[in-house]
């Protein structure tokens, strides 16, 4: 289910099938131009691999709103803040949340964090549209549904 | 008097440019009419015209079920966007060609062919065990209520075109 008003009315009616959440986790930062456009597209595929792994689990999976941050060395003040949504997501109760994220900031926090770190590389730039990016993302959401199945 | 007689007179003259004149108007009142009355005989015609290439030959469908993945466009309110559509493909024992909408009935996760290795030859639902037989009726006894989606089809020139899914009545 996503976050829209006809998915969450179904989710609502389902709630008890529906114990899976996922967060799609996307930091974002000024300072360094050169890399602006670069995470803009990261963003961009991470919107693909969620709205696509959703799709294919959406009857037992929630997608949530992305958690955005300010990306810095010091992750501790948004470690504790993302263990707050995962906390508050759980209470409904969810008995998986998985974090999608690029950010590899995370990789190094995963035993602190509430939830499920599904880290992976990201494709650094390209087009979203060719035929190659197309058959690697589908082939790897297979690979991240299958994983999450092994949950259930 | 020759002159006289080929003279068109006064009232003659009023009456031709009346009734041309009328005419015209007429026209432009009921043209506009006609086109809403004959409508949707067009529209039904570009309906049919719907239906996209998914870029499978007939001859590359066999009796095993196949996942096709396609994008049309769709515009919805703001957005334009290309949507990606998928259905499963394969040929039934009567060599007829059936394109099932892989979304399941329950609550709309994506079924696979033989996706659990318990239930051969069936479509398998792995979020809560849903269950089709081969025709897309939905197994009794498993969450889904009814059979999976249809999706009208074609053959042109070999290839296989595919359009809107279609529900089923309940098994």
């Amino acid at each position: 289910m996503k976050w829209t008003p006809e998915d969450l009315q179904k989710y609502v009616q389902a709630k008890e099938y529906i114990d899976t959440a996922i967060i799609p986790v996307l930091g974002f930062q000024m300072n360094d131009e050169k890399k602006l456009e670069k995470e803009a597209f990261q963003r961009e595929v991470l919107s693909i691999y969620t709205n696509e792994i959703e799709k294919e689990l959406s009857g037992r999976l929630l997608l949530t709103p992305p958690y955005n941050y300010v990306k810095s060395n010091d992750m501790s003040g948004e470690l504790n803040r993302l263990n707050d949504w995962i906390d508050h997501i759980k209470e409904q109760p969810f008995t998986s949340v998985f974090i999608l994220t690029f950010d590899n900031q995370w990789k190094k926090n995963e035993k602190d964090l509430n939830a499920e770190l599904l880290w992976f590389p990201s494709v650094q730039t390209g087009d979203i549209k060719s035929e190659e990016t197309i058959r690697m993302i589908r082939n790897q959401v297979d690979q991240i549904s299958e994983l999450i199945r092994t949950y259930w | 008097m020759n002159d006289k007689k080929n003279k068109v007179s006064r009232r003659q003259f009023l009456n031709y440019s009346l009734t041309g004149l009328g005419g015209f108007m007429a026209a432009g009142v009921l043209i506009p009419n006609l086109r809403f009355a004959v409508d949707p005989v067009l529209k039904q015609a570009s309906a049919g015209g719907d239906l996209v290439n998914v870029g499978l030959s007939e001859d590359d469908i066999t009796e095993d079920p196949q996942r096709v993945d396609w994008d049309v466009e769709q515009v919805d309110g703001w957005y334009e966007s290309d949507i990606n559509r998928t259905a499963w493909v394969f040929k039934d024992e009567n060599g007829d060609i059936q394109a099932f909408s892989p979304v399941c009935k329950h609550l709309g996760c994506f079924v696979t062919w033989e996706g659990s290795d318990d239930y051969p030859d069936e479509f398998f639902c792995p979020c809560h065990d849903g269950r089709y037989y081969k025709d897309g009726t939905n197994v009794p006894h498993t969450p889904p209520l009814a059979p999976l989606d249809v999706y009208e089809h074609k053959i042109e020139n070999g290839m296989l075109f595919l359009g809107e899914p279609k529900p089923r009545e309940g098994a």
